[in-house]
């Protein structure tokens, strides 16, 4: 587990470094994809382990936080939370972790996502100090939509490339 | 089986001490991250700051390069130019109506203040994040908070939001908590004159010297670098393409600093105000550096 967490980190923080400056460029309507959160979804999705998805709700959480302008610890938070409730799902859909196919990979990042961004807006009016305004508008379905996108095609790069590894 | 499930449950119990020991590591960790938050966000960007900026960089050029692949060969440069071009034109128009509406003399006053009297700190943009901007400039430099922001084209991109030893945080005013006032420029406006003639005809004939109206309004954010004009009077008349500068009732910023121009008019009777959809003249995608005003005060 340790081995695989140092390249995990320095990954995430590739990629937070990326969501933030590179794909702002590349915005859908102003929605820039969530690659961090899509990165930990599918490392949470394929990890046996619960230690280990913990550990990675920390990293994500951490990544997302320091480069953001809020205190440091929601996202932290919300990841281990939904880390927990994701692992619960899985579980009760009784596969293995490499069977699990496609088509429960999507929609559960779907509604994930939406439950991230919605309890993140909602630390961010009711706790930030600065207030955050909450306002539901069709951003969120793109904010959806785009990372879907991306998460699709982690989703094939990675079970390929956990073959190749086996 | 009785055996089996009081297994299972002492095994719980036993999760439980395990759960509650590094739920309190974590706890205790971020309490003490965030006593250390700035220091440590700081050495962050500090490190990151060239990485993220040459992603920013290559984001500003692969997307032009995209953008011209899509459209034809050098007609986004063309257009990048003459936006340019047309955003310094429609500052000076609105430099000139400022101008001719109020007395010459304060104006005068007042622009050459704003001209020559700014202090300008100027920053490379290296990161966006929720309509905040992140800029390598930051206390060391003399930024502050609520410090107004704008880009060489006297466009207002925001104010200081956080400040870092070497970096800040601008909020934009796209930003869902920005609201600012403006005024609504109405471009040629050229009123007609009837004049009745002696013999009882009547010619009409334009108005050499047009009267500008200045409506006032407010710009509200709505995220994803999006704003929408607000509380404009029902009476008045506002038409696509008015351009929105900072009005003077604005204290947070400069007056007559160029911010967007009305792309529709969204008229509701049961409202008692109206408001319009706008397109910012400032865009965070082709922003490479910005300028932070360091000596304006917001009494002034």
């Amino acid at each position: 587990m340790w081995k695989k967490i140092v390249p995990v980190i320095f990954i995430f923080y590739i990629f937070v470094l990326l969501q933030n400056s590179f794909f702002n460029h590349f915005s859908l309507f102003g929605v820039a994809p969530n690659l961090v959160f899509t990165l930990f979804f599918l490392l949470v999705f394929f990890s046996p382990s619960k230690l280990e998805v913990i550990l990675l709700a920390v990293i994500a959480g951490f990544f997302i936080d320091i480069f953001s302008y809020t205190y440091v610890g929601p996202s932290i938070i919300l990841l281990i939370i939904l880390s927990i409730l994701l692992k619960k799902v899985l579980s009760s859909l009784k596969n293995t972790a490499e069977s699990y196919p496609f088509i429960y990979f999507l929609p559960l990042f779907v509604i994930f996502l939406l439950a991230y961004i919605l309890l993140k807006d909602l630390y961010l009016y009711f706790l930030d100090p600065n207030k955050m305004v909450i306002n539901l508008s069709l951003n969120i379905i793109y904010s959806l939509v785009y990372s879907s996108i991306f998460a699709t095609a982690f989703f094939f790069i990675y079970k390929r490339w956990l073959k190749f590894t086996k | 089986m009785n055996a089996i499930s009081k297994f299972s449950i002492n095994k719980k119990k036993r999760n439980w001490p395990k759960f509650l020991i590094i739920l309190g590591a974590i706890l205790l960790f971020l309490i003490i991250l965030n006593i250390f938050v700035s220091p440590v966000r700081n050495y962050f960007f500090t490190i990151s700051s060239a990485i993220q900026k040459t992603f920013w960089t290559a984001g500003t050029s692969s997307s032009g390069l995209i953008s011209s692949l899509l459209k034809s060969g050098s007609l986004t440069k063309e257009n990048e130019d003459l936006k340019k071009q047309n955003q310094n034109l429609l500052y000076q128009v609105a430099f000139l109506q400022s101008i001719e509406q109020g007395n010459r003399a304060q104006s005068d006053v007042s622009i050459s203040c704003q001209n020559t009297g700014f202090q300008f700190v100027m920053a490379g943009v290296i990161g966006l994040d929720k309509d905040i901007l992140s800029i390598g400039k930051g206390s060391v430099d003399g930024v502050s908070i609520g410090m107004p922001v704008i880009n060489q084209q006297n466009v207002l991109v925001g104010k200081v939001f956080k400040v870092y030893k070497n970096f800040s945080d601008i909020m934009l005013i796209s930003n869902k908590n920005s609201v600012i006032n403006v005024k609504v420029q109405q471009q040629n406006i050229a009123s007609e004159i009837i004049i009745v003639n002696p013999d009882g005809t009547t010619t009409t004939s334009t108005d050499p010297a047009p009267e500008t109206v200045e409506i006032a309004g407010v710009i509200r954010g709505s995220g994803a670098l999006s704003a929408y004009l607000d509380l404009i009077p029902v009476n008045s008349e506002i038409n696509s393409d008015d351009v929105l500068v900072t009005s003077s009732l604005e204290k947070s910023f400069p007056k007559d600093l160029l911010v967007g121009k009305i792309t529709q008019n969204i008229k509701n009777d049961q409202k008692p105000f109206q408001q319009a959809k706008i397109s910012l003249f400032f865009d965070v995608k082709n922003a490479d550096n910005v300028f932070v005003i360091t000596n304006y005060k917001k009494d002034n």
